[in-house]
């Protein structure tokens, strides 16, 4: 009876992640064989607990499970959960699955969940716990039962842990692991990979987990991570074989057109989760004037920088929320496109730095804004800095306008809440309307997706039009792999996942 | 840099035969491979001078539409990634680069120089504390100490010359100090001493004239190193700034762009290495017109 | 010579004082926190504060600079920002990388910098001569970076020969190795061979001139013999005195020829430190450059005293 129920969750599971948008299914799946990835740039760690890198989670989901999954239309289902229910608004029970084993041989059961996400929320050093801000505390029922205490009710808690926060690793192997864990876990998570060494800059080796719960999965003998920061390079890697699979984002969009007519690679995307645009400073400086933001907003050509700087790869945004997303409003058209009259009649003829991470790519889109905005009269100085001085001055606003995107989280609460709300944790252009503040906090409230997502219709709408950010681009979640990778599911969080795939 | 390839050794000056200048037409006519570097030096600064002429657009009007194509009649080098014309950047490059050297150059001639004048003339502890400066700073390999700096000061153009000035104080120290501790013992520097000369007439009337000719070869040498580590830098993202036209930070750009449109890189590479060249190339003619004992 | 030599060690310890508090003071100027940048995303205002007191960044400066001349001392140079690893660790991580790569370059420098410094002194005034004597400016005037472009461009865009970079460790593949080692040592290689070539050429021709080689000729010995026996001994002697220079050029040259071909030696962790706000790795690297380079140059000027008895010791 076990059997089956594993079985039948197992094939669930790879239904989620093998159906549509993969690499050709045709012919049958072959066992074995070393599949080669290249990251964008170097990890800094392998505990969740510390995580604060997208690049990072590109491993963590192969090493290691989550309570929860998505598939590919960003729909909840089971991970090392199997099924789970609210009992109140603010009691969430899950029921866990069982026979499923850490690495290093110990039992995963309740007792683990619960000391992962205590740690996950009381270690002084923890980047999780914005995500769980809502838990108050989490209680053992059964050994396979667990429960949620929440503090308010939240919508969006499933959806945080699909990632990082939901992450359950061996409690014997963090404590044999020590202050080292990060750098070597060895024998932590419950995963279709297990962890096997980790030399910096030069590569991460995973081996194949022969007891996953998933039945005949995975059928790769190991995976190795390389980071390549160098476009180019990864290109080249690319070509030659030397690598199998790019992630996301480690090949630049001026070469994806020529991915696409070489005949031995594949590319597919979708849309993303993320928006991208810059930052503007609400509170004060000149951008506390509502009339120039709208001036910027109205005299930017979108279309044009996506077609030059993201080579047509990009999608226009309207808004924070994507159009992977269920509550994405395609209704918004106000800055669709280039105004520049329209611009000149609101505000013209002042000024602004507009701070600019230091990469061709947002150096080129920060040239070609400044040249757009000329033309309504607006001045743009570029400040060409480090991505963490960046950081800094705007979490202490001091800055005008800041090249700073968000790379998307899967609820859409994670690309509104923290942005826009008054006090939000990267709302650092400090707008505050009580109005947004109130829809989003409802939206986080109420689980009907229908409800929410008239909520986030409006708050969207308000802080589009009162130009709390300039929207110019959702980016894409792509598989890039040579014909020979077979099964690679694409789905718009960006994370490859490597449990089914097959490589022939 | 001037740690490298052709940096005058303070041994050479202590050898070398007091001698005068030579005139310029006799330096021309004699060695025509100084009046060749001279012409080609002279050529380049005129194309900076005469940028706004020549250059036949605008190196910072972006045109997207018209991004990344082969070189034309209309655009001689083709266009970069924003549209604008590679040919006219390249020109205005030279706007960037060799005031940059220039002045760095006189930095670190004027503060070397007056380091090395105070610690041979002064002597003694004076001396002890200002050399173990130069050594301080002679310590580090040239760039890494000129990345060292900008890195701390911050990117930018004047951080970059304030870096490249510090680099190449040392040389001139010394060789002034070598220069000075050479001639102070003379009997006629003794004699005018004692006569009441003031340091300033001292400089002026006996060691520059001595010095002139290892200073010219030194300036021309160093110009070509300053040139080079601006490059280097704005390469490195550590100089100029966009949108600025800059032969290096060009080639930065370029250098991601070599699958797409290699002029982007090649275009500024061979400038900057022409430039650089010219002025290597007349240090070392004129090395060897001037100073026969040092010739090769 | 024995006094000179203590003398210019006593002379170095207060220099090395001096090196340690420009490079510590140098990277704490600017008020960038390494601690945002680390926490990338997932920055609020609470957890940097948390990460800064972690790594004792809000400490005062002169109380960080004895802390980190004290552990400097016993070997310890702090952990990395970025990645937690200990910095001595960190740099002899990528030690052999460049290790590898600058002999290389010295090595292939040498081998074409003699014959070649040789035939053009021989040859004086000859289109071969002039050719050589071109190249000495050329190779140190063109950036190379430049060289590093124009490699890839043609050998490896163009003809697909080389890849455009990477690194294979010796212990996992010799031939991937080697084959991803040959551009990068002809690039960082080339200010070298240039160096090289022109003082063979032009301590070749001193020598050729002596009497002692006029001598073995008309005793009747062959060019070839009086070459290989006498001249290119003693003209070899001057060159083995601008090593110094060659492992200066060296140290620069890596520092932007690993990061064109990706090559993760010591110079690319220098420059990946320098936009990652790294102070640790970037204050370890250059103390430990600065103090290779300060020996690397008493030992030049040693050899040179020794060879060379006229200059006196000032």
């Amino acid at each position: 009876m076990k059997r089956l129920a594993v079985g039948l969750f197992g094939a669930l599971f790879l239904a989620a992640c093998g159906t549509g948008g993969t690499t050709s299914t045709n012919t049958a799946p072959k066992s074995g064989g070393t599949l080669k990835v290249a990251l964008n740039s170097e990890l800094r760690t392998l505990d969740p607990l510390k995580s604060s890198q997208v690049v990072e989670r590109q491993v963590y989901y192969n090493m290691y499970d989550s309570l929860v999954t998505i598939d590919q239309s960003l729909k909840i289902k089971p991970g090392l959960a199997t099924s789970w229910q609210y009992t109140d608004p603010t009691t969430l029970q899950f029921t866990l699955r069982t026979g499923v084993k850490f690495h290093d041989g110990t039992d995963f059961n309740a007792d683990a969940v619960k000391f992962n996400i205590d740690r996950y929320m009381t270690t002084p050093s923890s980047t999780r716990k914005s995500e769980l801000a809502s838990v108050k505390s989490v209680e053992v029922t059964s050994p396979t039962t667990v429960v949620f205490h929440l503090k308010r009710p939240d919508a969006s808690l499933l959806a945080q842990l699909v990632d990082r926060a939901g992450m359950i690793l061996s409690p014997a192997a963090i404590q044999k692991g020590g202050a080292d864990f990060g750098l070597n876990p060895v024998g932590a998570g419950t995963g279709p990979f297990e962890f096997v060494e980790w030399k910096r800059d030069d590569h991460l080796t995973l081996k194949k987990n022969p007891n996953y719960w998933v039945p005949g999965r995975p059928y790769l003998d190991q995976v190795i991570f390389r980071p390549i920061t160098d476009s180019n390079s990864a290109l080249a890697a690319l070509r030659t074989g030397d690598i199998d699979v790019a992630t996301t984002n480690s090949i630049a969009d001026k070469d994806i057109a020529g991915i696409k007519s070489d005949s031995s690679l594949v590319y597919k995307d979708v849309a993303g989760l993320s928006f991208a645009g810059f930052e503007v400073n609400s509170a004060s400086g000149v951008f506390a004037d509502k009339a120039n933001r709208q001036a910027v907003a109205y005299a930017l050509d979108r279309g044009q920088i996506i077609k030059n700087v993201f080579f047509g790869v990009h999608q226009l945004s309207r808004g924070p929320i994507p159009p992977s997303s269920w509550a994405y409003d395609s209704s918004e058209q106000i800055y669709v496109k280039a105004d520049p009259e329209k611009a000149k009649s609101m505000a013209t003829g002042f000024s602004f730095a507009l701070k600019t991470p230091n990469g061709p790519v947002p150096i080129q889109e920060a040239t070609l804004i400044k040249d757009q905005l000329a033309k309504a009269g607006i001045t743009v100085n570029i400040q060409v800095e480090e991505f963490g001085q960046i950081l800094t001055e705007a979490e202490s606003h001091k800055f005008d306008a800041a090249l700073v995107g968000w790379s998307g989280r899967i609820d859409p609460d994670g690309n509104m809440y923290g942005w826009f709300h008054t006090g939000g944790s990267f709302n650092d252009g400090q707008y505050s309307d009580p109005q947004v503040d109130s829809l989003l906090e409802q939206a986080r409230a109420v689980s009907d997706q229908g409800q929410r997502k008239t909520f986030y219709d409006q708050a969207q709408q308000t802080l589009v039009q009162d130009v709390a950010y300039i929207f110019i681009d959702h980016g894409p979640a792509q598989d890039i792999t040579t014909a020979k990778v077979h099964n690679l599911p694409l789905i718009a969080d960006t994370i490859d996942r490597f449990a089914g795939v097959w490589k022939g | 840099m001037s740690t490298a390839y052709g940096a005058i050794v303070e041994e050479d000056v202590a050898d070398a035969p007091i001698s005068q200048p030579t005139s310029l037409r006799g330096l021309f006519r004699n060695y025509p491979r100084v009046a060749v570097a001279s012409g080609l030096l002279l050529l380049l600064v005129l194309v900076a001078v005469l940028a706004p002429w020549i250059s036949l657009h605008d190196p910072i009007a972006t045109d997207p539409s018209n991004a990344l194509l082969s070189p034309s009649g209309a655009h001689p080098l083709g266009t970069d990634e924003l549209g604008r014309d590679l040919f006219a950047r390249v020109i205005w490059g030279s706007r960037v680069s060799l005031p940059i050297a220039f002045v760095a150059v006189a930095v670190g001639l004027l503060v070397g120089g007056a380091i090395g004048l105070a610690a041979g003339y002064r002597g003694k502890l004076t001396d002890l504390f200002l050399m173990r400066l130069i050594d301080a700073i002679l310590a580090f390999p040239a760039l890494i100490l000129a990345i060292a700096i900008v890195a701390a000061l911050g990117p930018g153009l004047r951080n970059a010359m304030i870096a490249i000035g510090i680099v190449q104080v040392p040389v001139y120290a010394r060789l002034m100090r070598a220069q000075v501790l050479t001639l102070k013992e003379l009997d006629f520097v003794a004699a005018a001493r004692a006569l009441g000369a003031s340091p300033a007439r001292l400089i002026v009337h006996h060691f520059l004239p001595n010095l002139l000719n290892p200073l010219i070869v030194q300036i021309s040498l160093s110009a070509a190193a300053a040139i080079l580590a601006e490059a280097t830098l704005s390469f490195l993202g550590l100089g100029a700034q966009p949108p600025t036209a800059d032969w290096g930070y060009m080639m930065n750009t370029g250098a991601g762009f070599l699958n797409n449109d290699p002029w982007l890189a090649l275009g500024p590479g061979i400038a900057i290495s022409i430039a650089v060249f010219g002025f290597n190339w007349l240090g070392d003619a004129l090395r060897d017109a001037l100073d026969p004992r040092l010739r090769g | 010579m024995l006094q000179y030599l203590v003398r210019r060690l006593a002379l170095m310890v207060p220099v090395a004082f001096l090196v340690s508090l420009v490079v510590f003071s140098l990277i704490h100027l600017t008020p960038v926190d390494p601690a945002a940048l680390m926490l990338g995303e997932e920055r609020t205002p609470q957890a940097v504060a948390a990460l800064r007191h972690e790594l004792g960044l809000d400490r005062p400066l002169p109380e960080q600079y004895v802390t980190w001349l004290g552990h400097a001392l016993h070997g310890d140079l702090g952990r990395s920002i970025r990645t937690d690893q200990p910095v001595v660790q960190a740099i002899f991580e990528r030690l052999p990388a460049t290790l590898e790569l600058g002999f290389a370059a010295l090595a292939w420098s040498v081998l074409l910098a003699i014959p070649l410094g040789t035939i053009a002194a021989l040859k004086r005034g000859s289109p071969i001569d002039v050719l050589a004597t071109g190249f000495t400016i050329a190779g140190v005037s063109v950036p190379n970076f430049f060289i590093g472009i124009l490699l890839i461009l043609t050998l490896s865009v163009g003809l697909r020969l080389f890849p455009p970079g990477g690194y294979t460790p010796l212990t996992e593949s010799i031939p991937d190795n080697l084959h991803r080692l040959i551009l990068p040592a002809i690039t960082l290689g080339t200010v070298t061979t240039a160096i090289n070539t022109r003082f063979t050429r032009s301590s070749m021709l001193d020598v050729l001139r002596q009497d002692y080689i006029r001598t073995a000729r008309a005793k009747g010995a062959s060019w070839r013999q009086v070459i290989i026996g006498h001249a290119l001994k003693n003209a070899l002697i001057p060159v083995v005195t601008i090593i110094g220079i060659q492992v200066g050029s060296i140290l620069e040259g890596a520092l932007v020829t690993e990061t064109i071909f990706s090559w993760p030696g010591v110079g690319k962790l220098a420059i990946d430190s320098i936009f990652g706000r790294d102070y640790p790795i970037i204050q370890g690297i250059v103390l430990v450059i600065a103090l290779a380079y300060m020996f690397s140059n008493l030992a030049v000027d040693l050899a040179y005293a020794w060879l060379n008895p006229r200059i006196s010791y000032t």
